[in-house]
């Protein structure tokens, strides 16, 4: 394990809840039985690495709460990878399967490792390795791993194959990310990206704007943001700016197109880490301005699609007066102090863990498809998301209005209360 | 049709299907003609019927949802179908290709939302965009898919719906769809396809769900029979689905300004061979073998006794008397059933062509054309009747170059002219006539001629070769010295029939309700030359073309140019003109 950093994500997602604990009266038993993780797996992994030599890794697998149903999270390979990150995620896994109202708790998983420097074999010996030590507590009724950071549907294959010869049989539904074609999921790719314009088409209906008089600013191009466009331009929004990281510069660039720009035209140009090439998409019109002004667009919409803690207290005074909505299709890329800010412009947040919810609702079908063995068509899988996504949705806004909190709070309010009345209905607490 | 509603359908909202519109739509685009005609219903023409003056009857039109054209575009390029579905590509492949492909993603949950509402019976019809823009109604060139919809859970309802919807859309380019384009010298690439999806009317009656009563009833007849006049309109009416009269199955039409006419038929036995004796209703029972290429997959046929046994015929019978050798009204004894309607039309135990009489020119006053209604009737939960509306078509009537004026029978070039005649529109791919030589005809070997025909007519039909039939007397008389006693199989690649009169001979026009319905079915023009006033015959032309096949009693001469064949439904007047060089 990593030195642990001075930023405790998880004393940060404990202050989170506490302020919400507070706002529901949560009562004592249920702080303490929420505010703290379930129950926690350190382990060391053994991998013979290509040169001969024996090194170990440090895995964790930590399950928050489960009181909803199995645990669902995924594992992250990352050479900063520390416990306190874990917790917090494995919480805020918690609350975004309650808020989506999927009948499963919140866990995450681990490795410290950098997979840059590490053999496809060395991968795959530690992928097996992270589940001949975790195999006993996870599984499809127990813990349903994920791809997360640095992790893909091949890491998850290499997984299932060691869990199904430990478990001797097959369980395709005891990891989820896997291929389509080897349990995996149609629609999955789309779903995060989907499902966060599944929840801003309702934000406009609720704020009677239609979708075909709006337009937008996205950062990021990867899948997300991609597929958010996507849904958004068959809606008949237009997308002016889509900023991302340029691999070779080192820094982010906005491209703008105020005729709006040509999501086919930029995929074309487009790298597989999202990365689209400055020279040609000047060639074909497009603005090529700094990052950060993906922000200060005159637009509609804020999409914020790529990474965390991109609209600071500082950031969040660029936002143009023109915003209405911000639609996070990130994790975390409002920072807590931008908040009051935002409320004070009266933008409509849709708040990350219900705008991206999407994607975990698809790995909960792509659980439900693998434990029949019975797999969905397209149609079904993104009505079936749609469907969930505006229940979801709804179900905060009206607690929001119900209670004149802010949507973020609503949500969080939303899902503490929905996992500490599970706690309760099992009578733990 | 001159819709006057031009505000956009109310949009679907979720979770409100009892409670909220009747119709209303998901997503944007044409609604397409079948829609507007229904939304125009909705609006106008069921306020203008009031409740007091027929308290027998609840006039209504099903709830439905309208899917329109934005949808198709979207499910077309969603998933690359423009060049199959353009294609020669067989039906069962286009339709294989369609139910391969997924819905847009951004109606999918208004179309989910809406099946987890509604657990009746759903019909999915085709409402195109070209449908009032044609000469031509489209019934039957695209297709409708009923489905149970009784599933207790969503997702095998979604997926029927789903699949129902892929095989409506997938109809847009089957061969029927491509060759009526063709032959209509539209521009099939142009044809968008809106959905209307619509709870079907009628009740449960073990596995068999059906209303009581469906009907076509149309503001203009094109083939009026006995004293009617083309503006009197037709209303055809069947027991249970109304497929069986779009489809062109026996069922039973009549004038309404004379329900209780005589209908043409022979005898009682001819009534009892050429009325109804099966009908649709759609399948609640158990599934059937899989089959979503199939329009009746989810469709029963039963025959009458279930509809007795269903306790649904009452008003629609008449039962046959052995020793009287008639027809009774009703069901007071027992014998054969037949539907005749008798109850309804004759005995009036419902106000029923009261209603009718009072619709049909409201609603043509309201589209501004004739119409064709389609609707149903059945009981709802207290007894009340309920007759639901659910299409309305512009009808078209003779214009332009289908009008023929009365000087023109006497034109120059003309060679066969009509001053009584059926059918309307014009046909222009006639190469082929067949005639009963004036010179060899006996009335002594009529029997004789009909086997000559049928083989002619064998070899024309599977050569796909429509052609003129001109001879004496009726065709298809049982009494074979009133004319030629083919049978329909006999004739059938006929597409313009003449009958003409013949020295004596000059029987009424053939009105057998077999012979009748295959006329109206497959739109052929029916001639009548009685050898007065401007009807005429240019025999000498005829036997100046190149003959290919010559019989004992028929001529077959080939023409190198199409006739022009032009009927004008509204004055009776046809005339056949020769192809031109052009």
């Amino acid at each position: 394990m990593s030195q642990e950093s001075a930023f405790n994500p998880f004393a940060t997602a404990q202050a989170e809840f506490d302020r919400i604990a507070d706002l529901i009266g949560l009562d004592a038993g249920a702080r303490q039985m929420l505010r703290s993780t379930q129950r926690e797996y350190h382990f060391n992994i053994p991998v013979r690495m290509d040169d001969g030599s024996v090194q170990v890794f440090q895995g964790y697998r930590i399950q928050h709460n489960d009181a909803r149903g199995p645990c669902k999270g995924g594992v992250r390979f990352h050479p900063q990878e520390t416990v306190n990150t874990v917790r917090a995620l494995a919480m805020w896994m918690t609350w975004k399967c309650a808020v989506a109202d999927l009948p499963l708790g919140g866990g995450k998983g681990g490795v410290i490792c950098d997979p840059h420097n590490l053999s496809p074999r060395e991968q795959e010996s530690l992928c097996r390795g992270w589940v001949r030590q975790a195999s006993s507590n996870v599984g499809p009724v127990r813990d349903i791993p994920a791809p997360d950071m640095m992790t893909n549907a091949q890491h998850m294959l290499w997984m299932l194959d060691e869990y199904e010869t430990i478990a001797g049989g097959r369980y395709p539904g005891a990891f989820t990310g896997k291929p389509v074609g080897m349990g995996g999921s149609l629609g999955r790719t789309e779903a995060t990206g989907y499902g966060v314009v599944y929840t801003l088409r309702e934000a406009l209906k609720e704020l009677e704007i239609k979708p075909r008089d709006t337009t937008a600013s996205v950062q990021g191009f990867g899948n997300v943001a991609q597929y958010a466009i996507e849904l958004y331009h068959r809606l008949g929004g237009k997308v002016v700016c889509v900023s991302c990281w340029d691999q070779n510069d080192e820094v982010s660039y906005s491209y703008v197109k105020p005729e709006g720009v040509d999501l086919e035209e930029l995929r074309s140009i487009t790298d597989h880490f999202g990365g689209i090439d400055k020279s040609r998409a000047k060639d074909l019109g497009y603005k090529v301005l700094p990052g950060e002004v993906w922000l200060s667009q005159e637009v509609d919409i804020l999409i914020p699609a790529a990474i965390e803690n991109q609209i600071t207290s500082e950031s969040v005074k660029l936002i143009h007066d023109k915003v209405k909505v911000l639609a996070e299709g990130a994790n975390g890329p409002t920072a807590p102090e931008a908040d009051p800010y935002l409320e004070e412009k009266g933008i409509f947040v849709i708040p990350d863990f219900l705008a991206n919810a999407g994607g975990v609702t698809c790995s909960y079908f792509e659980q439900v498809q693998s434990n029949m063995n019975y797999f969905w068509e397209l149609g079904e899988v993104l009505s079936k998301l749609d469907v969930k996504m505006t229940a979801a949705f709804y179900a905060v806004f009206d607690l929001s209005k119900k209670r004149d909190v802010s949507m973020r709070d609503a949500a969080y309010m939303l899902a503490i209360d929905r996992v500490a009345m599970g706690c309760r209905d099992r009578g733990w607490i | 049709m001159d819709v006057k509603r031009n505000e956009p359908l109310p949009v679907f909202s979720r979770g409100t299907w009892d409670s909220g519109e009747v119709v209303s739509r998901i997503g944007g685009g044409e609604i397409g003609g079948k829609a507007k005609g229904l939304v125009l219903m909705a609006d106008v023409l069921l306020a203008k019927v009031s409740p007091e003056e027929f308290p027998e009857f609840r006039i209504t039109i099903p709830r439905m949802v309208v899917l329109p054209t934005g949808m198709f575009d979207s499910f077309m390029d969603f998933n690359g179908l423009w060049d199959l579905a353009l294609s020669d590509a067989s039906d069962a492949r286009v339709a294989q290709a369609f139910q391969k492909a997924t819905l847009p993603p951004e109606y999918l949950g208004d179309l989910r939302d809406f099946i987890s509402q509604v657990e009746a019976p759903l019909a999915v019809r085709s409402s195109s965009l070209l449908e009032d823009a044609l000469d031509h109604p489209f019934a039957g060139v695209y297709s409708t898919k009923m489905i149970p919809n009784n599933q207790p859970d969503v997702d095998t309802r979604f997926h029927y719906l789903v699949e129902a919807i892929r095989f409506v859309y997938a109809s847009t380019y089957f061969k029927t769809a491509k060759n009526y384009f063709e032959g209509s010298g539209l521009d099939h690439t142009g044809e968008k396809m809106a959905l209307i999806v619509q709870e079907v009317v009628g009740n449960r009656h073990e596995d068999r769900f059906y209303p009581r009563l469906s009907g076509v009833a149309r503001t203009f007849n094109y083939y009026p029979s006995g004293g009617a006049k083309p503006t009197d309109g037709v209303v055809n009416l069947a027991l249970g689905l109304g497929r069986q009269i779009v489809d062109g199955e026996l069922s039973w039409g009549y004038s309404p300004p004379f329900p209780a006419a005589p209908p043409p038929f022979n005898d009682v036995g001819d009534r009892m061979r050429n009325t109804q004796t099966t009908f649709w209703a759609v399948n609640m029972g158990t599934p059937p073998p899989p089959d979503p290429m199939g329009e009746t997959e989810f469709l029963l046929n039963p025959d009458l006794t279930r509809g007795e046994g269903d306790g649904v015929l009452d008003h629609l019978v008449s039962t046959y008397d052995y020793q009287s050798d008639r027809l009774r009204l009703g069901m007071g004894s027992k014998g054969p059933r037949v539907l005749d309607f008798g109850p309804l039309l004759v005995g009036e135990t419902l106000p029923f062509n009261d209603l009718m009489r009072k619709i049909l020119p409201l609603a043509e006053r309201t589209a501004g054309c004739p119409v064709e209604l389609e609707f149903a009737v059945d009981c709802d939960e207290s007894g009340q009747h309920r007759l639901c509306l659910l299409q309305m078509r512009a009808m078209v009537i003779p214009e332009g170059e289908s009008r023929v004026s009365p000087l023109e029978l006497k034109a120059p070039g003309v060679i066969l002219a009509s001053e009584h005649g059926l059918g309307h529109g014009m046909k222009n791919d006639i190469c082929d006539i067949v005639f009963i030589k004036p010179e060899d005809f006996q009335l002594s070997k009529t029997r004789s001629i009909a086997l000559e025909v049928e083989k002619i007519n064998a070899t024309l039909q599977a050569a796909k070769r429509p052609y003129l039939l001109i001879g004496f007397g009726r065709w298809g008389s049982a009494d074979p010295w009133l004319g030629v006693p083919v049978d329909w199989g006999q004739i059938s690649g006929a597409r313009v029939i003449v009958e003409s009169s013949f020295r004596e001979l000059n029987p009424d026009p053939s009105q057998g309700s077999h012979f009748f319905h295959n006329l109206i079915s497959f739109g052929i023009f029916y001639l009548t030359v009685r050898g007065r006033g401007s009807s005429r015959i240019d025999w000498d032309w005829l036997n100046e073309q190149a003959t290919v096949q010559e019989t004992g009693f028929l001529k077959h001469v080939g023409l190198t140019r199409p006739l022009m064949v032009r009927m004008d439904g509204l004055a009776g007047l046809g005339v056949i003109t020769a192809g031109n060089e052009s």
